[in-house]
């Protein structure tokens, strides 16, 4: 791992800002379109977890992902209907290059949430959030997108938005 | 506690009263007649193999341990130091020699004996008139259920047919045996916990509430949600408050409830077939694991183990974890990741549940109290162990739930 360039540090910065913005605003198919096809979308109760032996909130592979947005795009998805308003700040950022030629873009995020489809609460959810992104045309994809909840472990309530 | 609550006019043959979901004054009742007086699944053995191991769980307003002590025996105590009350454990899991009470320094062995207190020489009774709370405990192959009291049905009566639920589950593993060590996704809903129950055995909802999976997804449920006469599908009161789906007779084929084929997990195949024979082998392996309820707070949700956990009139936890197959390793990975799919706050399925049991417990305080349960009441059939069977769709399951409730709040059992 090496570190990156300034100018480097800031386009990587403002893809994972326009990200945001996408997930914020229920774009589905934008959000979607950032994908790479080994992406892996993955929420674990816990850091340190291994998917291959406990249980996280969610862990999708491209194919996952992709019917995720596809339930969210039927009009039934009642735990999305009508979408959360939502505006995360996404701060605290690393940065760093693989040998291999991929980032990691690390942060803090707070994401307030207004829950709109039953309670009508307004939620914070807050946590780490990992990416790996590689180059592509004149912007990046998405390989890896961890978010580590820093209440993952305790009792969750509905999260069927993009995170 | 004594109350002046009907529960033989909340609850009818036809319908129930929206009270029943909404009413602090029952709900304070429940946590006392079921919570505490009766048979509630704790936890499973599997999730404590080693002497010291324990889980922390919370049984109504109770936050108990579950522990494997020396002798190999699983313990339920209230967590809760005898001298003033302080939590001995404060993690969910764990492994320990002895439960030291980090408010006084007051030291339990694994079997709940007060061993010894810290400054004694102030200190005269007894040693073990202050033991730990011991529930009363019993299992049933590995499921560990507990009572704050001796409940006035035995553990053996109170499963009842339920033993079959739970054999059809360990039969799904080539050694009988469940493995619960995937962990547990806690979802909360803003909606009273038998909501929760009540939802996980109703055929009927599949088609509305998750039309957007149906929609986006091809799975083994898409075979549930045709027209009324091409559901074959079937919903059981097994008898005391134990319900199911039995989707068996609705399966196209051999391990469609696992998404999958012989071929594709041709070992698993092979090692259930030499541990039952071919034959019940392969019936096992068309019907799969069972869909059942079993009253108060356990859902044998197919290929994952449910806990329901009230925490409030309107609030209440669902955990949940996948039900990994000891002797079948090999299907961990997509245990965990159908799991996923299915149950928690994120998941296809219900995170939309959550939505839907949260509008209803604030528009159960509208209007009209009644909440009509009559499907399918002309159509039933019992059989000779007393088992009512009828459509999929039918609200036989939400009969069977509500009348062994209403003899339970009613003191009849």
């Amino acid at each position: 791992m090496t570190k990156v360039t300034h100018e480097v540090a800031r386009e990587l910065e403002a893809f994972v800002i326009q990200e945001a913005r996408l997930a914020d605003e229920s774009k589905y198919q934008e959000w979607e379109d950032l994908w790479a096809d080994d992406g892996v979308y993955w929420v674990p109760l816990r850091e340190g977890d291994d998917p291959t032996q406990k249980v996280s909130h969610l862990y999708d592979n491209r194919t996952r992902l992709a019917t995720r947005i596809r339930q969210l795009k039927t009009g039934y998805r009642y735990s999305q209907l009508p979408v959360s308003g939502m505006r995360r700040v996404i701060s605290n950022f690393e940065y760093a290059e693989e040998v291999n030629g991929c980032f990691q873009v690390e942060a803090n995020f707070f994401l307030p949430e207004y829950s709109i489809q039953s309670v009508h609460d307004f939620r914070v959810w807050s946590g780490r959030v990992i990416y790996t992104l590689s180059r592509r045309e004149n912007t990046f994809q998405i390989h890896m997108k961890k978010i580590v909840l820093v209440n993952g472990a305790e009792p969750v309530p509905t999260m069927s938005f993009l995170i | 506690m004594t109350t002046n609550i009907d529960y033989n006019h909340l609850v009818q043959a036809d319908k129930i009263h929206g009270s029943l979901y909404t009413s602090d004054d029952i709900y304070a009742d429940e946590l006392e007649k079921i919570f505490h007086n009766s048979w509630v699944y704790v936890g499973h053995e599997s999730e404590i193999k080693k002497t010291g191991d324990y889980i922390t769980r919370e049984i109504g307003r109770s936050s108990v341990i579950m522990v494997r002590d020396k002798s190999g025996s699983i313990n339920v105590h209230a967590n809760r130091c005898m001298h003033r009350g302080n939590m001995l454990c404060n993690e969910g899991e764990g492994n320990k020699r002895n439960f030291t009470c980090p408010y006084h320094g007051w030291v339990f062995g694994l079997d709940g004996a007060l061993m010894d207190v810290a400054y004694p020489g102030g200190f005269d009774k007894p040693l073990d008139e202050l033991n730990l709370q011991t529930l009363v405990t019993d299992s049933y192959r590995g499921f560990v259920f507990a009572s704050f009291i001796q409940p006035a049905i035995s553990f053996d009566d109170y499963l009842g047919n339920a033993k079959s639920l739970i054999d059809r589950s360990c039969e799904m593993s080539p050694n009988g045996k469940i493995d619960l060590k995937g962990g547990w996704i806690r979802q909360r809903f803003d909606s009273n916990w038998k909501m929760l129950p009540e939802n996980d055995t109703d055929g009927y909802h599949v088609n509305y509430v998750h039309q957007s999976f149906v929609m986006a997804i091809d799975s083994q449920y898409g075979e549930f949600v045709g027209a009324e006469d091409s559901v074959k599908g079937v919903i059981k009161d097994w008898g005391n408050g134990h319900t199911e789906i039995d989707f068996s007779a609705g399966y196209a084929k051999t391990l469609d409830w696992l998404g999958s084929t012989p071929e594709k997990v041709k070992s698993y195949v092979d090692s259930m077939r030499e541990a039952y024979g071919r034959e019940k082998a392969d019936k096992i392996l068309y019907d799969g694991p069972p869909h059942a309820c079993i009253f108060p707070n356990l859902f044998l949700g197919e290929m994952n183990i449910v806990i329901f956990q009230p925490t409030g009139t309107n609030s209440s936890v669902q955990w949940s974890t996948p039900m990994f197959l000891d002797g079948a390793p090999e299907l961990d990975f997509k245990l965990l990741r159908q799991s996923e799919g299915a149950l928690g706050p994120a998941a296809f399925l219900l995170a939309d549940d959550a939505t839907i049991a949260e509008r209803a417990q604030k528009a159960l305080l509208a209007g009209d109290p009644w909440c009509d349960l009559s499907r399918g009441l002309q159509r039933e059939t019992t059989d000779e162990n007393g088992v009512i069977t009828s459509h999929m769709t039918d609200e036989t399951s939400n009969r069977g739930f509500w009348h062994h409730y209403r003899s339970v709040m009613a003191g009849e059992r």
